[in-house]
């Protein structure tokens, strides 16, 4: 069985989604951000691009995930753009 | 009446950490904030301020206006987590925290660190510090309206 995971969007990523404010994809319990990531690729090759280059950056609840980090259930997942904090 | 902040006590307080570090939509005065900073300890004798603003240009192009966006809680959890590494790798007594989200007209405040120390020396680096390290981890993005159109600002300067 496969779960929906919400994928949150913001800034870049957010536009090139289509201004939708997150994605929901179905994931097995313990697959890893590179499963996700494979799947981003495929719906929005634009954004897996990004995540390639590490220009957007994959957080699992709220820290910066690698490509092995490990995806549960309920936990928060988010594509971040690069940060431009105010000057 | 006393204003909000100088009927604070003198003592730290645990309700007032969550003041020191936060990311909010309305606008900030920066004696008041200056002042919760010193009712911190009275052993401050430095206080170092960054204040950002915004701009009417940007690499070459004209801007009407910032809107900024964040990820609201991880935003705030990595504000906290410069402040408690400021506060345990320089010699300060305490270091606030203030950005806000929205649409920002040019001109106005977007960002603000304070730093309190006992010298002036290591009120400058902290401060200097929290800055640059808020916008390599902090998930904050920034929206330029330009006459052509908007833009995310991508690049740290």
């Amino acid at each position: 069985m496969s779960d929906m995971v919400t994928v949150r969007l913001f800034g870049m990523t957010k536009s090139l989604a289509g201004t939708q404010a997150s994605l929901s994809f179905a994931l097995m319990d313990g697959q890893r951000v590179k499963d996700l990531v494979e799947l981003v690729d495929k719906a929005y090759p634009l954004i897996g691009e990004l995540i390639q280059k590490r220009k957007v950056l994959v957080s699992v609840n709220h820290e910066i995930a690698q490509d092995e980090t490990q995806i549960h259930e309920s936990d928060e997942i988010a594509l971040l753009p690069p940060f431009a904090g105010g000057r | 009446m006393e204003g909000e902040t100088t009927s604070t006590p003198a003592m730290p307080g645990v309700q007032d950490d969550a003041l020191l570090v936060r990311v909010q939509r309305e606008d900030f005065s920066v004696d008041a904030e200056i002042n919760r900073v010193r009712c911190r300890s009275k052993r401050i004798g430095g206080v170092s301020i960054f204040l950002g603003t915004a701009r009417d240009r940007s690499k070459g192009r004209d801007v009407d206006g910032i809107t900024f966006e964040h990820y609201e809680g991880m935003a705030q959890k990595k504000l906290r987590e410069i402040r408690e590494r400021a506060l345990k790798d320089f010699d300060i007594l305490e270091l606030l925290i203030v950005h806000r989200y929205g649409d920002i007209s040019i001109g106005e405040n977007i960002v603000l660190i304070i730093a309190g120390a006992e010298h002036r020396a290591e009120a400058f680096r902290a401060c200097k510090w929290a800055i640059d390290e808020l916008k390599q981890i902090t998930p904050i993005w920034k929206l330029e309206h330009t006459p052509s159109g908007e833009v995310w600002v991508e690049e740290h300067p």
